[in-house]
């Protein structure tokens, strides 16, 4: 069996105008995309909390929200995940604990009044107020004097006589998950649900994770770009470069469009087409190579057009098998493993386009420049 | 025609590769598929249950948290706020050294500290008063450096080489308390490392109380001096002999103490029996792991090393905290011995003063043991020999017998746990996952039927695509699929759902080789060659394809496991293991078979 069933002699190159016209317009829109609206980012570098609940009847998703909205919560996402009949959702909220800064300002204000605070000292990142005083304290009444609805103190910790005169208390202030779960609790009375999961990011780790994500997208990139101008020629580098960052920035147009969390997994997903990317190119790069040697003195286009000719049946067999492997991902993932898949469904197909009208035509412009250039020197 | 000696030596070697990942998936099947679930992260349990010819226990294919359930939580050490504390008692401590140069009249030099840029800002009356305090302070305190110097003020900074140490300590503390805190759970298996300069891993799989992980944070560990009681000398002892504790417990007297392997069975045992005023507290001994542990934290399964545990009957009242102690250090005592030096600062002294004249040894009676205890827990008790005035205090063991590292490790320990107290670095929780048992049952289900749906797709379509060529690369490519589980089996590795899709993926692209190969041998065949010469040819000039094609994938994988944490590290792992096994399975075992199909068995035309 064969797709192709006689050899082809398409001239690839003869598109390349159009091609170059469609990729670069594609990836502006995409660019300019990401510079208008942004994408969906994650808590994984956003920071917040995120919360997954399985309800166990149909449940609609302005109910959520409308659950969450009554119960203080701000900045509050409801994402739907899996098929309807699972009934799971996404829910995100910024921050990771209920104590903020304006409270605790309250709170020690209010303190004062009652009592001589000899020290004061908020941790806002874990939710927790550290304070030393004069006299013994009830943790019953300072639970009433920290705690709000906004706010809720879980727990006061009598940590007992300081050597240098005081009390300790230590007051814990419940996490954000337990503030979706409260609101859920009293806004969707009637229906029973599961947290199935709960993660939170701090904001500074966000950041750092953030940096960390791009920054192995650089990395990926530049060793791959300079082990091709090793093995290869200088020539073929940038074609290879501008085909991959051409695929990466159109499997992220799936993230942008679609709006799904933009996180760990995505980067995964744009790391793994990065490498598929290559991969496609670098099979027609070895072959034109190899034709090079074989007619020398030929064309350099005319040995492209064979070149991609030659390589074409494996170029559509291997996006076909490598894309059919994705199905089960595609059919069974839930939420982020689903969106990995179709990212790189995503990357795949361009991938496959982009070694054929986007990596070979760069590298044969970029090798007219260098044409050029080495006929205008010597004199 | 005849298939050379190579060509023998070559099936040996796979089908031994393949034996061997067989031999090595013993542990994950026992692991996953025998083992009882809240079992399943137990070393001990599996190392029970395996038969004696499988290999080690650890060579065995985890669950990662996420598919398992669990809690997974980065800390990270406020190494910043603890160089601002500590700039900040730097700087009364040096108002209170230039107070008492009055014979040199360096008490009129304002003190001003500047924390944020760990700096202390000194302003003197004249030039020359300015240039003797420097000198002065520059010898008190070797830690600090001049960083400016203008006519009669100067400016004193924490050397950045002191800043380094300072946060690897910092760290290393940190490490040290939540371990404590976590073997007192006493939960099955916990993962602790350290991760970059200023953070630790904590992965409690199977663990679903993420309240109680985050108490690992909720209060600073304290450091407190606390006298051993003198006044029921025999307590343990006659506990034991009045009450014998049940013989499962595991309890033992040893030289007048109450020793155990479980800590909490100790604790449970005197329960309600300890004396008024008198608390029991425990030590854990670490005979064998303690150097190891000391010389490299951050690869220690925090099962903790403890070999056993020692009872302490204590006084209730805490004698000492350790806000007041200055710093900790291991030195060399006069006579070579390793001792653990200790300061205090002004009014650490004068506390310090009182307990020790009270306490000491002295002519009419012994000297009294004071117990060092961080976060509750026993870490030495020294007796009091002399009475210490200065504030300068030395613990050595002179009794001590073993191996000099050992003895350094133990006195590295101590002195860790003396700077924990006189300076605790504030830990906070920068990330944490947590997932429930059930979604992680559900992840599992439908990760592997992914997979499998994947795999059957790709299987069939290269069988109908390449007829008995493709049936040769659908053996390579479930060889490859179990290499993968076998490699990832012999590292130890945790699968995770992005292990799982990079799995799914690993194996689409393995077929490329494969399709690189086949397409190339149907060319061979066009330009009229003969299938035999069509088969080796096909195979040559596709191997550098394939490799260069490998090779480049493989950094991008690379690149990830450097730059990953977690769940991605293990789509990263499973990525990098699949693709060496790719290059194995497409180029050696497919060409191993269609070489027996065209020259073994004389074929003058392949299917393909």
């Amino acid at each position: 069996m064969r797709i192709l069933k006689h050899k082809t002699n398409i001239d690839f190159l003869k598109y390349r105008r159009a091609a170059m016209f469609l990729s670069s317009l594609g990836n502006i829109a995409i660019l300019v995309g990401i510079a208008v609206f942004g994408f969906n980012f994650g808590v994984d570098f956003a920071g917040g909390t995120l919360v997954e609940v399985q309800f166990s009847e149909a449940v609609v998703d302005q109910s959520i929200r409308e659950a969450g909205t009554q119960g203080g919560l701000a900045d509050f996402q409801v994402q739907s995940i899996g098929t309807r009949e699972d009934n799971t959702f996404l829910l995100r909220v910024g921050g990771t604990t209920q104590l903020t800064e304006a409270h605790a300002a309250h709170v020690e204000a209010s303190l004062r009044k009652q009592a001589e605070v000899k020290s004061f000292y908020a941790d806002l990142g874990n939710g927790l107020l550290n304070l030393r005083t004069a006299e013994k304290m009830d943790a019953q009444a300072l639970s009433q004097t920290a705690g709000t609805s906004e706010a809720a103190v879980k727990e006061v910790r009598e940590l007992g006589e300081s050597q240098s005169g005081g009390f300790d208390y230590q007051i814990v202030f419940s996490g954000m998950a337990e503030k979706v779960q409260t609101a859920l609790k009293v806004g969707m009375a009637k229906q029973t649900f599961e947290i199935r999961r709960v993660d939170y990011v701090g904001p500074q780790v966000g950041k750092q994770l953030r940096n960390k994500g791009v920054a192995a997208l650089v990395y990926a990139a530049l060793s791959i770009i300079v082990y091709v101008a090793f093995r290869f020629d200088f020539k073929f580098g940038p074609g290879a470069l501008v085909s991959m960052l051409h695929d990466v920035l159109m499997a992220s147009g799936y993230y942008l469009l679609t709006q799904r969390e933009f996180n760990l997994t995505a980067i995964a997903a744009l790391l793994t087409v990065v490498g598929y990317s290559i991969n496609d190119t670098i099979v027609i790069y070895d072959r034109i190579r190899e034709e090079m040697a074989r007619f020398k003195g030929k064309p350099f286009s005319e040995i492209i057009n064979l070149s991609i000719n030659e390589t074409l049946s494996r170029t559509i067999l291997t996006g076909g098998v490598t894309a059919l492997s994705l199905i089960g991902l595609l059919i069974f993932g839930v939420g982020e493993i689903f969106d990995f898949a179709a990212a790189m469904l995503v990357g795949i197909v361009v991938g496959t386009y982009s070694s054929i009208f986007v990596a070979s035509p760069v590298t044969l412009w970029f090798e007219k420049y260098l044409g050029k250039d080495k006929k205008a020197k010597p004199a | 025609m005849k298939l050379g000696s190579g060509w023998w030596t070559r099936l040996v070697i796979i089908l031994l590769v393949t034996l061997l990942s067989l031999w090595f998936l013993v542990p994950s099947y026992y692991s996953l598929f025998v083992l009882e679930r809240k079992d399943r992260n137990k070393l001990e349990a599996l190392e029970k249950v395996l038969p004696w010819w499988a290999p080690p226990a650890r060579y065995r294919l985890s669950l990662g948290l996420d598919l398992q359930g669990g809690v997974y939580m980065i800390m990270r050490v406020d190494t910043k706020t603890a160089l601002m504390k500590r700039t900040d008692r730097r700087s009364v401590q040096i108002s209170t050294l230039l107070k008492e140069k009055k014979e040199k009249q360096l008490e009129a030099v304002v003190v001003e500290s500047l924390p944020e840029q760990r700096q202390i800002r000194l302003t003197a009356k004249d030039a020359a008063m300015a240039a003797l305090a420097e000198k002065e302070l520059l010898e008190a305190f070797a830690d600090f450096e001049v960083a400016l110097r203008e006519e009669a003020s100067f400016t004193l900074q924490l050397k950045a080489s002191e800043a380094r140490r300072f946060e690897t300590e910092a760290l290393e503390q940190a490490l040290l308390v939540v371990r404590q805190r976590i073997d007192k759970w006493g939960v099955a298996e916990v993962d602790l490392r350290k991760l970059g300069s200023d953070s630790i891993q904590v992965s409690l799989p199977g663990h679903d109380n993420p309240e109680q992980a985050r108490d690992l944070i909720g209060k600073t560990a304290q450091l407190e001096f606390i006298l051993v009681d003198e006044d029921y000398p025999n307590f343990f002892a006659e506990l034991y002999n009045k009450e014998p504790p049940a013989p499962e417990l595991g309890i033992e007297l040893s030289s007048g103490t109450l020793v155990a392997k479980e800590g909490q069975a100790i604790l449970d045992y005197v329960a309600g029996k300890v004396p008024e005023e008198r608390v029991v507290l425990l030590e854990c001994e670490m005979t064998q792991a303690s150097p190891e542990v000391a010389a490299n934290p951050e690869a220690s399964k925090a099962t903790s090393g403890c070999n056993r545990y020692l009872a302490y009957l204590l006084e209730k009242t805490v004698s000492m905290t350790g806000d007041s102690l200055a710093s900790a250090d291991v030195v060399q005592g006069e006579r070579g011995q390793i001792v653990v030096s200790l300061s205090f600062d002004a009014q650490g002294t004068k506390e310090f003063a009182e307990l020790t004249t009270q306490h000491a040894a002295s002519a009419e009676k012994r000297g009294r043991r004071l117990a060092i205890v961080l976060d509750g827990n026993v870490y030495s008790a020294p007796v009091l020999q002399v009475p210490i005035k200065d504030g300068r205090a030395q613990i050595s063991n002179n009794s001590d017998m073993r191996p000099q590292e050992q003895q350094f490790a133990d006195a590295k320990m101590l002195a860790l746990v003396l700077k924990t107290g006189a300076m605790p670095a504030p830990v906070s929780v920068g990330e944490s996952r947590q997932v429930g048992a059930s979604l992680g049952d559900e992840l599992i289900k439908k990760g592997s039927l992914a997979a499998v749906v994947g795999l059957l797709l790709v299987v069939l379509f290269m069988a109908i695509y390449y007829k008995v060529t493709g049936l040769v690369a659908d053996v390579a490519l479930l060889l490859n699929g179990l290499l993968i589980l076998a490699g990832l089996a012999v590292f130890g590795a945790t699968l995770t759902l992005p292990g799982i899709a990079g799995f799914v993926l690993t194996l689409g692209m393995a077929v490329d080789a494969n399709v690189l190969i086949n397409e190339r041998i149907r060319e061979e065949l066009d330009r009229g060659n003969v299938a035999r010469v069509a088969v080796d040819k096909g195979y040559d000039r596709a191997f550098w394809t394939i490799f260069d094609a490998h090779i480049t994938t493989l950094f991008a994988a690379i690149i990830l496991f450097m730059t990953g944490t977690g769940p991605i590290r293990g789509f990263a792992t499973t990525l990098i293991i699949g693709i060496s096994a790719s290059l194995f399975t497409a180029i050696v075992v497919t060409r191993l078979i269609t070489t027996y199909l065209i020259h073994g068995r004389g074929a003058k035309t392949i299917s393909i």
